[in-house]
């Protein structure tokens, strides 16, 4: 088990935290718990305020950042901060979900989620839509380089290839 | 008036007629749009998820083009909104991130220095135009029943977003009202489309969609209304995926607000922003009754 006692990131997330009394109107307003109930964002921060343990197993991705919880949370807990501050360590350990690198990835390649295609270009013509400025993909490198974002992706690339081999 | 225009890599890419509807819709009320070289937003589930200094970064450096033409931004797409009014809040009440990012685009001949504010269509049309405004240069009224969906986006953190109230949304109904429609209450209304979990798991993705859209037909609208591209394509193409999966059979049209303003307003070649819908609705007939000949309002059918 990896100790998170003493790291810092756990400490914000704690202190995040801590006002929660457990009472679960996040569960409750929660769409996705409606559904799929092993999302549940009460049992995430339960899960750091009692157990002292980030809760990395998997549930922190099945958030849709809908922000319903923290809206709701009579103690003003920002929920879904607190899971968003999960996934970016869980990023860092190289468990972030296919899907999630692979839009990391898109971002770098081409500065958008949904890059432009010859379809959505006609499309776009056809409308008579202007062409939209495309940004420098140098900024786009220098963003990726001095936030971190490229380690984060290498740790991510090692795990999907590990996990394929 | 000039405002630098987000439509955002969804819009552009994926529901270009939304982002026609709003560039003809926009300048009917004097205001110019100015495009600009604006990545992502970033989108917060793929990014931010990844690396919070990332997003900021990224966010910080689309509201520095803007302010470095002394632009106000205008979103049209719920995410992209949310997106950057976060990441200016984070950037306008953490100096040293502020700092932090400023560092990194220095490099770049940019800074963010929090001039710049962010308003959607939606803000713009209630808030600077105002229903009356709107209603008064309505020439087709609309008259159809419809159900709203601000989006999730819009209406939460309430206290930074300040869009609308998040548990009673009512704007996007006075909106409707104000161009013919009738709007319907609905239980779940301000509940997600389930569009932010369908990279994990489109199975619950959709199931949290059925769970809407179950509520939604409850109450038997003729079309849906809503104000983000990302919504839209879930509610008008998820119904297929959703029927495929459970069983059910949701056939709803969708609009994206501006779609239907530009048609209450008579504006030419609306034809060809609904030629695109999946989802296909006839429009009722138009009876101007301060002239002798009716028209039917033209559907793209």
């Amino acid at each position: 088990m990896v100790d998170d006692s003493h790291n810092q990131e756990f400490e914000e997330l704690r202190k995040a935290a801590r006002p929660c009394f457990q009472c679960g109107i996040c569960a409750s307003s929660c769409p996705v718990f409606r559904v799929t109930p092993q999302m549940n964002p009460r049992m995430s921060v339960d899960s750091i305020i009692t157990d002292g343990e980030i809760p990395r197993e998997g549930a922190e991705w099945l958030c849709a950042f809908c922000l319903m919880c923290e809206e709701r949370c009579p103690m003003g807990v920002s929920l879904a901060e607190i899971l968003m501050g999960i996934k970016n360590i869980s990023s860092k350990e190289g468990k972030a979900p296919p899907d999630y690198v692979e839009s990391g990835e898109a971002l770098l390649a081409k500065g958008s989620l949904s890059p432009t295609s010859n379809r959505s270009d006609k499309k776009r013509v056809a409308l008579g839509l202007p062409d939209l400025p495309q940004p420098d993909l140098e900024q786009v490198k220098l963003i990726f380089k001095a936030t971190g974002a490229y380690d984060v992706l290498e740790a991510n690339r090692a795990a999907v290839k590990e996990e394929a081999e | 008036m000039k405002y630098a225009f987000f439509p955002g890599c969804t819009m552009a890419n994926r529901l270009q007629f939304a982002e026609k509807s709003v560039r003809m819709v926009v300048p009917e009320f004097g205001i110019e749009l100015v495009d600009l070289a604006f990545t992502c937003c970033p989108e917060q589930n793929s990014v931010r998820s990844l690396s919070e200094d990332t997003w900021v970064t990224f966010a910080a450096r689309n509201i520095a083009l803007a302010e470095a033409e002394s632009l106000d931004i205008l979103t049209a797409c719920a995410g992209c909104h949310e997106s950057l009014t976060l990441a200016k809040y984070e950037l306008d009440t953490n100096p040293e991130r502020k700092e932090k990012a400023n560092e990194i685009l220095e490099d770049m001949g940019l800074e963010y220095k929090g001039t710049s504010s962010i308003i959607h269509v939606h803000q713009f049309l209630f808030d600077e135009i105002g229903v009356e405004t709107i209603s008064a240069k309505v020439v087709r009224p609309v008259p159809i029943k419809v159900v709203t969906h601000s989006g999730c986006h819009l209406l939460r953190p309430q206290k930074i977003m300040q869009v609308d109230d998040a548990e009673a949304p009512v704007k996007l109904d006075m909106l409707c009202e104000a161009i013919g429609m009738e709007s319907l209450e609905y239980m779940d209304k301000v509940m997600c489309c389930g569009a932010g979990v369908r990279k994990t798991d489109s199975e619950t993705s959709y199931a949290v969609l059925r769970e809407k859209m179950t509520s939604i037909t409850m109450v038997e609208p003729d079309a849906m209304i809503v104000f983000c591209p990302t919504c839209f394509i879930t509610f008008e193409s998820g119904q297929r995926v959703t029927n495929r999966l459970f069983g059910t059979e949701f056939k709803l049209p969708v609009f994206y607000y501006t779609e239907l303003l530009a048609i209450a307003m008579g504006l030419p070649d609306t034809d060809m922003l609904l030629a695109d819908h999946r989802v296909k609705i006839e429009l009722p007939k138009f009876v101007d009754t301060k002239k002798e000949d009716s028209e039917s309002i033209s559907t793209g059918l």
